[in-house]
């Protein structure tokens, strides 16, 4: 199907309040739809509230915004099927398996039995995860569980990954696997990253766009990033 | 994308295997049940049950006090556990349509609230000495169920809308209390006069019809409205 935008995110003047904070003040992003691209900024700056309203999990309170050419709002289930969302929180369900929750979304997705033994098998062992998915989510370490949760998001194939902080409880071994996993696929999908840690940020994305107090504050080449927050 | 009622009947399915697997959620509405019953037993005694009607008007009525209240225990955490662990994010980016979560909740409270009726009922009969299934046993069993299902939603719902609330624990029932008391009233109506059975001839020919009316509105309307401002609780 021909994509209905050549931008996988295209938000003009969007801004988003809690009560009288303004979160985001007008903001204009545009992000292509391959590529890995960067939301830096200090805690605060509106990187997450951004990340939430083109995840369909938040309305903007102004401005306009398409996630791959459809409104999350009046088009959420359009824009659902093509995202997977990676959160500071992971999104599993404790007293069921890994397998079981993977088996869960993947019903909420509409994939086949052999769609989702395929992805979960390939990915599970990309991540190192075979021998623990089939023991339930609750008795597994942190590490294990984001695993879990990122073979949930990348499970249904989205056209635009949506990671908060994605490399944070991982460990070294884990975050190499993931960065080299992203690298391979950046021509085939974007991503939209969020992270504090600059130097792995400027080293995997190839734009940025620096928030700071809910405005944009600097955006370009992630290889041209000065560092500045 | 799956379908609106197949994304209702795995998120249900999937809340009755963890609630199976946690068990302590179901066992202390069972335990409270019980004890409600047995208190009943012991404080009504058999002279002012006869005054207010007797066993079968009494038992009737308990019923549904008991169901009732075991229903805070059911129908509280069932999207504050979503929310507190994070998990309601997924149902949300989820390419389902937002009424079929909250289908899905409605189904899994109903299916809680019947496993409480199947254990209770038998239970208060024993008690009060009484049958509930007297001339009109099917229409009794259907009864139970639409208003089981009618606690359901107005439960589900106030769950829902109480999620944002810092207090919670104090506001839930500032929502369900109201919501359920019509239907809480015209099924309590409606059983009291099946199960004393005695009128049974006239009350299925004139009362439970327009009582029955009344109570499946009832149902229609909060189960309609709460799937059409649900996407509002899911997107804030």
């Amino acid at each position: 199907m021909k994509p209905l935008s050549s931008h996988s995110v295209e938000a003009s003047s969007l801004t988003r309040r809690y009560g009288y904070r303004v979160a985001l003040k007008k903001v204009n992003i545009t992000f292509p739809m391959e590529g890995i691209h960067g939301l830096f900024g200090a805690n605060g700056a509106g990187k997450t509230t951004f990340l939430r309203i083109i995840a369909t999990l938040l309305r903007p309170h102004g401005g306009t915004v398409k996630v791959m050419g459809y409104d999350p709002i009046e088009e959420s289930i359009k824009v659902s099927e093509q995202i997977g969302l990676v959160g500071d929180k992971n999104l599993l369900y404790n007293e069921l398996t890994g397998y079981e929750n993977l088996e869960f979304y993947a019903g909420l997705y509409g994939m086949k039995k052999s769609q989702l033994d395929k992805n979960s098998n390939e990915l599970a062992e990309i991540f190192d995860i075979k021998n623990w998915l089939h023991e339930p989510v609750k008795i597994l370490s942190t590490g294990l569980r984001k695993r879990v949760d990122i073979i949930r998001a990348l499970l249904h194939e989205p056209k635009l990954l949506l990671l908060d902080e994605p490399f944070s409880g991982l460990d070294r071994d884990t975050t190499d696997v993931f960065k080299q996993y992203l690298e391979e696929k950046r021509n085939s999908r974007a991503v939209v990253l969020t992270t504090h840690n600059l130097q792995m940020g400027t080293e995997l994305c190839d734009s940025y766009v620096t928030l700071r107090r809910g405005e944009v504050l600097s955006s370009g080449a992630a290889s041209e990033f000065d560092g500045i927050l | 994308m799956t379908s609106g009622i197949r994304a209702a009947l795995k998120i249900a399915r999937k809340d009755i295997v963890s609630q199976i697997r946690k068990k302590f959620e179901i066992f202390s509405m069972l335990l409270f049940a019980l004890i409600a019953g047995l208190v009943f037993s012991f404080a009504l005694p058999t002279a002012l049950v006869e005054d207010l009607g007797g066993e079968a008007a009494i038992g009737a009525a308990l019923i549904w006090v008991i169901v009732f209240f075991t229903g805070m225990f059911g129908f509280s955490p069932i999207f504050l556990a979503e929310s507190e662990s994070g998990t309601l994010r997924g149902l949300s980016v989820a390419p389902i349509p937002a009424w079929s979560v909250y289908i899905g909740k409605v189904i899994y409270g109903f299916v809680l609230m019947v496993l409480v009726e199947i254990f209770i009922i038998p239970i208060i009969q024993v008690l009060f000495g009484f049958t509930m299934f007297n001339e009109e046993p099917l229409l009794t069993v259907v009864t139970l169920l639409i208003g089981t299902l009618d606690l359901a939603a107005v439960g589900s719902m106030a769950s829902a809308l109480t999620m944002p609330s810092e207090s919670k624990a104090t506001i839930f029932p500032l929502v369900y209390f109201p919501t359920a008391t019509s239907g809480l009233i015209l099924l309590t109506e409606i059983t009291r006069v099946l199960a004393t059975g005695t009128t049974i001839v006239i009350a299925v020919g004139l009362t439970i019809p327009i009582l029955f009316i009344a109570l499946l509105a009832h149902l229609v309307a909060m189960i309609t409205l709460s799937a059409v401002v649900f996407n509002f609780a899911l997107s804030p």
